[in-house]
């Protein structure tokens, strides 16, 4: 049984309005219509879709963005359910990654059900599913509490990958990417270059004294610690043959 | 800060290998399971079940172990390869060696004893028969 939750913009907005009556016919001639529930301001999404599951709901089609998916990762993947995403609107890297096209087109990919396992990160026990980023990095980390990695160029920055262009979603790891700005020569012939670390890892720990911000699938966290880990094939997600992995 | 640009000069990396580039510095015990490549600054010991490359900027003051190796940076600390160990003219080895087999380019420079073939595949020097040198 599907259920496919809405998110707010997509209600308040008149222009996918023509998009959601094909994307709703089109799962009528699929036959996987389901019922729908709507996002809104002071509506819990994870008590509402906890609801759904309660009712026998197996397959949870978040249309929306990036955002909603990270709305509703932590019961999704508490239950056990599958997570299929129809793709509206701007923000959308996630259903790209996983091959899933904009718009009515999504419904096809649903239809399919190709059904793969993913691992999800967490950070200070907060799930998230592509990565995170730390635009300035000038922290200690701490990889599988074995050696420590810092940086010694001026300017650096820190990515977390878990689901990108170059990993794989599924090997149990994520992938620390520090970028140091290094400058090589004198003065003014001095030419800066970025050299890129990549240590893939299962578990870390950033530290620093004073408080950093660390961008979590785009949304901004502060902290002096964040300690990150790796939930390994814990999500069930519908993908499409384009998918990154 | 970063732009586009910057992103192809990039290396392209297989998944799961590791890269420690400038910029970078290591320390504590850094094990790891595929290719290694190092062009920063590591401290304490480095260890991979696969092969490791040095580059000509990395700087290493650690014990190295490795199925495979080939240095062009400075290593200060003993290295263990059970199968080749490669140094090309850049390398600067103060350390001992106990490896399958090696090859010395011109201009290397080791400062350590060097054992070689069966006696030291098991990670202790017990007696130098033969030392094999190719450059």
């Amino acid at each position: 049984m599907y259920c496919y939750l809405y998110d707010e913009y997509i209600q308040e907005n008149k222009r996918f309005e023509r998009e959601l009556l094909k994307i709703e016919n089109r799962l009528t001639d699929l036959g996987i219509a389901g019922k729908v529930t709507r996002l809104a301001l002071f509506r819990d999404a994870e008590e509402m879709i906890r609801d759904e599951i309660d009712r026998g709901v197996s397959t949870i089609v978040v249309v929306g963005n990036d955002e909603t998916v990270r709305k509703v990762i932590d019961v999704v993947a508490d239950n056990e359910v599958v997570l299929g995403i129809i793709p509206i609107g701007p923000n959308n890297e996630l259903a790209r990654m996983m091959g899933i096209p904009d718009g009515v087109a999504a419904c096809d990919v649903l239809s399919a059900r190709r059904v793969e396992k993913i691992d999800v990160g967490t950070v200070n026990g907060r799930r998230f599913v592509t990565g995170l980023s730390m635009p300035n990095f000038h922290a200690e980390i701490t990889c599988e509490d074995k050696f420590r990695v810092t940086s010694v160029a001026r300017q650096a920055e820190l990515e977390i990958r878990n689901l990108a262009d170059v990993t794989d979603p599924r090997d149990g790891q994520f992938e620390a990417v520090i970028r140091a700005a290094v400058k090589k020569g004198w003065g003014i012939f001095g030419k800066t270059s970025l050299k890129e670390s990549v240590l893939p890892l299962k578990s870390m720990a950033i530290r620093s004294e004073k408080p950093i911000s660390l961008f979590v699938d785009g949304e901004e966290m502060k902290s002096t610690r964040f300690d990150i880990g790796i939930e390994p094939l814990l999500l069930r997600v519908i993908t499409g043959k384009a998918r990154v992995f | 800060m970063f732009k586009d640009k910057h992103k192809s000069d990039m290396p392209s990396f297989a998944s799961g290998e590791t890269i420690i580039a400038q910029g970078v510095r290591v320390e504590g015990e850094f094990h790891s399971q595929g290719d290694v490549v190092i062009d920063g600054e590591v401290a304490g010991s480095v260890e991979t079940q696969s092969a490791l490359t040095v580059g000509e900027s990395a700087k290493i003051h650690a014990d190295v172990k490795a199925k495979s190796a080939v240095v062009a940076g400075e290593v200060v600390g003993n290295i263990f390869t059970e199968e080749m160990l490669e140094l090309l003219a850049t390398s600067h080895v103060k350390g001992d060696i106990v490896t399958g087999r090696i090859s010395v380019a011109a201009g290397a420079q080791v400062n350590g004893k060097v054992s070689m073939g069966e006696e030291g595949k098991g990670g202790k020097v017990k007696k130098v028969d033969e030392e094999e040198i190719i450059t």
